[in-house]
């Protein structure tokens, strides 16, 4: 329902969006992340009406808003926004701030109830309504911005970063809260953020952005187990980067023999593998080095180990001349320094160039 | 709290706007004559108010300096709203005249005054007199001590001793005047001494202030400052007296203030009407009586009993409509007076 | 909010916006106003070519004009820096440490804004009648207008966020340290406004000089004018005058940098715990006793004085009454008028960037330091020759004024607009607003406050106006100021005195005014 096709910007000489094509379909969310500057804040500009592209376009339920000859302003594309901070107004009450998309005044019977009906979607009181932006926490806030961008029942909702400026405790939970109230309204939403967790946890479709291009899109499960290059995978969480050679849907390396999925030709190659396809288990001196496992892991020893709580990161040094590998497991039991471990790996990596 | 104060913000601006909209919109009645007076306005205030109340004309005007008003004259041309032209010095009414803006003056408003008190052109008249003098500090200086012409003032012994205010018309007629009678380069030459040797002051009123506080031994002025002041507190001349420099002295010129009729008058009955008035023996008893100590001229009025008689001053013989302003101003620029 | 680095001054822009493009309708406004303010400027360079090269050499070459280059260059080489540290110790002594009595003080410093420096001038003449040259112009320019360095310096200080100097202080600087290396570079671009202001009144500032017989360039325009209406040298005075300020401008903008007024953040920092005065309190609070005592006290008691010295006669009611509604009437409407043209200004000098916004300010701070009289002799020749209905009348002295006042009002309302973040304007868009209602709902509403500290600036500098009034006054207004001069000239005093005494009485509400907006908005 939203088209981006060929969208180009610049500043001052400087390339901020280079060919970006983006479709997010009706009611699903996308989510766009990327580094602080890769250009992510302007692709949202520009589809709300802050911004114009130099070349491209923008369609929103098939009608184009942006383009290199015609350009729908920003207050009537019935796009909803929410920016970084909120932006509340600070002059206004609560209640005035949702309600100021809506025709007539904020004194209505019909006005005053559909923003109790608002707040109580974001999970306020409605009793909030005649307080004021700076008497609110951060959240709250934002959850304010949220209702009153809803108020007018957009197409489209463009959030930006809008859960960063948040305290870490909050963030989590806002977010699903968030998602959820978007998922269940059906709203089309576009959001983007530097936070891979919060991407990953809120997308229908992600697109990872990287100085105005994007790497891959795509779900977010597939982007995260079959990354299409070492920075979309480096990105998105944690990776264990291993030289490998690949022959027949298989790459050698340190930890064994570990099919690859559809591959990038034989050769050598670097394995991406995630932390949660090792698995690092005690093995008794006596154990032979040989045996049928070898070929799905590998033999080393723990160097060091870093609790985390709910995880453990056990540094472990494997046979042979390769560097340490990183692997996070749950903390019960977990293998000591100076353990000697096998590592395990579970299911597939990829094979990178 | 907010939407009201820009509510209340908004009403009272509108007032505003209208209000100031009506209460300066000029005059334009066109009930009222229209003075542009240079004169001291108490002076003129005085003869207004006998005016309307003989003849029942009200009259209004605007205030300002004699080459101000004669220069706003001259720019405004035949659209000028003025009806009549008052001032203090005559080169004014001089400039305002070559520039061909006046109207005749009826003759028997003429015939009130002696022929000497007013140009030959018949274009405006004289309606009251001032006299230079030398005020000086009798503290300071003994009667011997005193220059005999006022180009003494020029020597180097005069260094540091005299004022006067150049910037004002009173100060520059006085030096028109000096023009006519000696001529262009002494005039410069006598300029370049006070650039050297005096003080400089914004008016008569400071000079003579100066003069009383001992800042300088004396300066040039109008005489009738020093009057005014003698009648009211003495604060500003306790300490001086006036020496008139006579012998048909530059030093002793008689400047003339002048009235005049527009040619663009809306109003030239009652224009004319106006300068009978002044020029009459009922407008020149004001000056005779009142606190001005200004000279009449006209209708045979004797002077204020505390001034010494104009005929006894020994003052030069002037042609007013020739004094030419423009010169002086340039001379003095070139002084560096300006 | 991450601390900025130490070097640079809190209130800069934090991230590079994109240029908003002003509309249509705000472009031509502004065209129009920066060709308005064209028109004293043509007069001058016009005056200056007809006159011809080897007379305009001859008429700028010469030694009188060398000494008003003297006087004047002298006069602000001089004020101004004493009005910065007078201004920035009295601020600082008021805004951060506890200083006895700090809720008196700060109002009290506003109040010499209350009365006009020739009113200034009039109280000190009284006092000591030998009052005059250089030295004179000096005390008296610095009293009158150290206020403008004071208003904006504080407001700053109180905006600083504490956690700079706090981490200063962890660093191992002590007080001083900590004003010299931390503070004061932050409070760069006040001290710079406010020395343009100040710099701005000095140049253009008539009356004061006038009476203590200190001759500086405006005051030999006005002379030159008096006495020849549109005369060549009076043009050329003007031209240097007009080539001073532009050097003024010039070194205001090299100070200032890129850095703009635009302040972005989230809300103000906490206030910052005040440093402890001990031994220092009474020689500090007895400097500020002598400042007040200066400032505001000799004119008070001047006035005051004159008044029991004049009695009952010098109150002539009717035309003190006729005369107060007059200047109110002008004052108000000039107030508004302003500040409702200083909008579209100041939204091309905060929101866009790059040559065009500058000049626009420019051309502003020109005309106003060109003094009254060359605006009103310029407008008078333009309507009589041009469009006679409008000589006289009261339309063309509210456009002086507003030609006079822009830059007064452009300060406040360019802060005020700065301070609207444009991501609210944005989040209104979205919310469906068009740019205009979004204007009339977030904009306006948010600069409110400063807007109403530009209207109570433009009132004062209305009210107390007084050689381009003298001019254009339309024939039977005789505001405050003019019947003031009128007889102050004549050394009347005490006739004066009631005057002057409506001028301190009518400005001081708006003064107040003034000064509560400045508490609640930043630079001025």
């Amino acid at each position: 329902m939203l088209d981006i096709r060929g969208l180009a910007k610049s500043f001052n000489g400087h390339t901020v969006l280079d060919h970006i094509d983006l479709s997010v379909p009706r009611g699903s969310t996308t989510v766009v992340v990327g580094a602080s500057g890769c250009g992510k804040t302007t692709l949202l500009r520009i589809v709300a009406g802050f911004e114009s592209p130099d070349a491209g376009t923008v369609s929103i339920d098939g009608r184009q808003v942006a383009g290199p000859d015609r350009s729908v302003a920003a207050h009537r594309r019935g796009v909803g926004y929410v920016a970084q901070d909120g932006a509340l107004f600070p002059h206004l009450t609560v209640g005035q701030n949702i309600a100021y998309g809506l025709p007539g005044s904020a004194r209505r019977r019909k006005v005053r109830n559909r923003v109790a009906e608002l707040l109580e979607t974001v999970s306020l009181d409605p009793s909030y309504a005649s307080r004021r932006p700076h008497e609110l926490s951060g959240g709250q806030q934002q959850r304010v911005a949220l209702a009153r961008a809803l108020a007018r029942k957009p197409v489209l909702m463009l959030l930006d970063e809008p859960f960063s400026a948040l305290d870490t405790g909050l963030r989590a939970s806002t977010r699903k809260a968030v998602a959820a109230l978007l998922a269940d309204a059906g709203v089309t939403t576009l959001l983007v953020t530097h936070d891979q967790e919060e991407a990953l946890s809120v997308a229908d479709q992600i697109a990872v952005m990287r100085d105005g291009r994007f790497t891959q899109v795509g779900a977010p499960q597939h982007v995260y187990r079959q990354p299409r290059d070492r920075f979309t995978a480096e990105f998105l969480g944690d990776c264990i980067a291993l030289p490998c050679t690949v022959a027949a849907g298989f790459a050698e390396c340190a930890l064994g023999r570990v099919p690859v999925g559809h591959s990038v030709g034989d050769g050598p190659a670097t394995l991406a593998l995630r932390p949660e396809q090792l698995r690092a288990t005690i093995v008794s001196d006596t154990a032979q080095a040989g045996g049928a496992d070898d070929s799905r892991g590998g033999v080393g020893t723990v160097i060091a180990t870093e609790f985390l709580g709910h995880d453990v990161l056990l540094t472990i040094d494997p046979a042979g001349d390769n560097g340490p590998i990183v692997v996070r497991q749950h903390s019960l039991n977990h293998p000591a320094v100076d353990a000697k471990v096998r590592i395990e790996v579970i299911g597939s990596g990829v094979a990178l160039k | 709290m907010r939407p009201r104060w820009s509510r209340i913000a908004a009403i009272s601006s509108t007032l505003a706007v209208a209000l100031s909209m009506t209460a300066c919109s000029s005059s334009d009645e066109g009930d009222e004559l229209l003075i542009y007076n240079a004169q001291h306005e108490s002076l003129t205030k005085e003869w207004i108010d006998a005016f309307t109340e003989e003849t029942g004309i009200k009259v209004t005007y605007r205030q300002g300096g004699d080459t101000e008003l004669g220069n706003q004259l001259v720019a405004e041309g035949d659209a000028s709203p003025a009806d009549v032209f008052l001032t203090e010095n005559s080169p004014a009414m001089a400039a305002v005249e070559k520039a061909g803006l006046f109207a005749d003056l009826n003759q028997d408003t003429l015939d009130q005054v002696p022929p000497q008190f007013r140009p030959p052109t018949g274009k405006w008249t004289g309606v009251a007199a001032r006299s230079t003098v030398f005020v000086y500090n009798t503290n300071r200086l003994q009667p011997d001590q005193l220059p005999k012409s006022m180009t003494d003032l020029q020597q180097p012994e005069w260094r540091g001793r005299w004022g006067g205010a150049p910037a004002k018309a009173d100060f520059q007629a006085i030096v028109s005047a000096y023009l006519q009678l000696e001529g262009e380069p002494a005039t410069e030459q006598w300029l370049e001494g006070m650039k050297t040797n005096a003080k400089i002051y914004n008016d008569n009123i400071a000079t003579m202030k100066a003069v009383n506080a001992g800042e300088v031994d004396g300066g040039i002025i109008y005489h009738y400052y020093w009057y005014r002041d003698q009648a009211k507190t003495k604060e500003g001349s306790a300490n001086t007296a006036l020496h008139y420099f006579k012998n048909e002295d530059p030093g002793a010129f008689v400047s003339l203030s002048g009235g005049g009729v527009l040619k663009s008058a809306k109003k030239p009955e009652e224009a004319q009407q106006f300068i009978k008035f002044i020029t009459s023996r009922a407008g020149q008893e004001v000056l005779e009586k009142g606190d001005s100590f200004e000279y009449p001229v006209a209708s045979g009025v004797p002077a204020n009993p505390a001034l010494p008689p104009l005929d006894s001053l020994q003052a030069p013989k002037v042609d007013p409509s020739t004094l030419d302003e423009q010169k002086v101003t340039e001379l003095m620029t070139k002084a560096g007076l300006l | 909010m991450v601390a900025p680095p130490l070097s640079r001054p809190a209130i800069e822009v934090s991230r590079s916006e994109a240029a908003a493009r002003p509309g249509p309708f705000v472009s031509a406004t502004v065209a129009i106003l920066v060709a308005a303010t064209c028109i004293p400027l043509g007069y001058v360079v016009w005056g200056a070519i007809s006159v011809g090269w080897s007379r305009a050499y001859e008429l700028v070459v010469r030694p009188r004009v060398g000494e008003l280059l003297v006087n004047t260059v002298s006069l602000v080489v001089v004020t101004v820096p004493l009005c910065v540290a007078i201004g920035v110790a009295v601020a600082w002594l008021v805004e951060r440490t506890d200083l006895p009595g700090r809720t008196l003080w700060r109002p009290l410093f506003v109040a010499p804004l209350a009365i006009p420096a020739f009113v200034n001038s009039y109280a000190w003449v009284g006092v000591i009648p030998s009052l005059h040259g250089l030295w004179a112009g000096v005390l008296i320019s610095t009293l009158s207008y150290f206020p403008f360095m004071y208003l904006p310096v504080a407001a700053t200080l109180r905006r600083l966020d504490p956690a700079v100097e706090e981490s200063a202080r962890a660093l191992g600087s002590d007080s001083a340290g900590v004003f010299f290396r931390v503070v004061l570079p932050q409070l760069r671009l006040a001290i710079l406004g406010g020395g343009l202001l100040i710099g701005v009144h000095l140049l253009a500032e008539f009356g004061a000089f006038a009476m203590v017989r200190f001759d500086t360039f405006t005051v030999a325009i006005f002379q030159q004018f008096q006495v020849t209406f549109d005369g060549a040298a009076g043009s050329m005075l003007a031209g240097v005058l007009v080539l001073l300020c532009l050097v003024l401008l010039v070194a205001e903008a090299t100070a200032r940098g890129t850095a703009r007024y635009a302040r972005v953040g989230s809300g103000a920092p906490r206030a910052a715990t005040p440093i402890p005065l001990r031994h220092f309190a009474i020689p500090a609070t007895a400097s500020l006793v002598a400042l007040a005592a200066l400032a505001l006290g000799v004119p008070v008691w001047t006035i005051l004085r004159w008044l029991s010295i004049g009695g009952t006669d010098v109150w002539d009611v009717d035309a003190i009454a006729t005369a107060l509604g007059q200047t109110i009437g002008l004052a108000a409407a000039a107030a508004v008028l302003t500040t409702v043209l200083a909008f579209p200004v100041a939204w091309v000098a905060v929101r866009s960037h790059g040559v065009l916004a500058r000049m626009v300010e420019g051309a502003n701070y020109i005309t106003s330091s060109l003094p009254g009289i060359v605006t009103a002799l310029a407008l008078v020749t333009v309507a009589i020759h041009f469009a006679r209905p409008l000589y006289q009348s009261v339309p063309l002295i509210l456009f002086a004024y507003v030609l006079l006042f822009m830059p007064r009002a452009l300060v406040n309302v360019r802060a005020g607009l700065a301070q609207v973040p444009p991501g609210l304007e944005e989040a209104s868009r979205s919310l469906g607003s068009s740019p205009t209602a979004t204007f009339f709902r977030v904009t306006l509403r948010l600069t409110a406050p400063a807007a109403a500290a530009a209207a109570a600036f433009v009132f004062v500098a209305v009210a107390t106006e007084l050689t381009a009034t003298l001019l254009l006054a339309p024939t039977g207004t005789r505001t405050l100021s003019m019947l003031f001069w009128s007889f102050s000239s004549e050394l009347d005093f005490a006739a004066a005195a009631p005057y002057a005494l409506v001028l301190v009485l009518l400005a001081i509400p708006v003064t107040l005014v003034l000064f509560r907006q400045s508490t609640k908005v930043a630079a001025l």
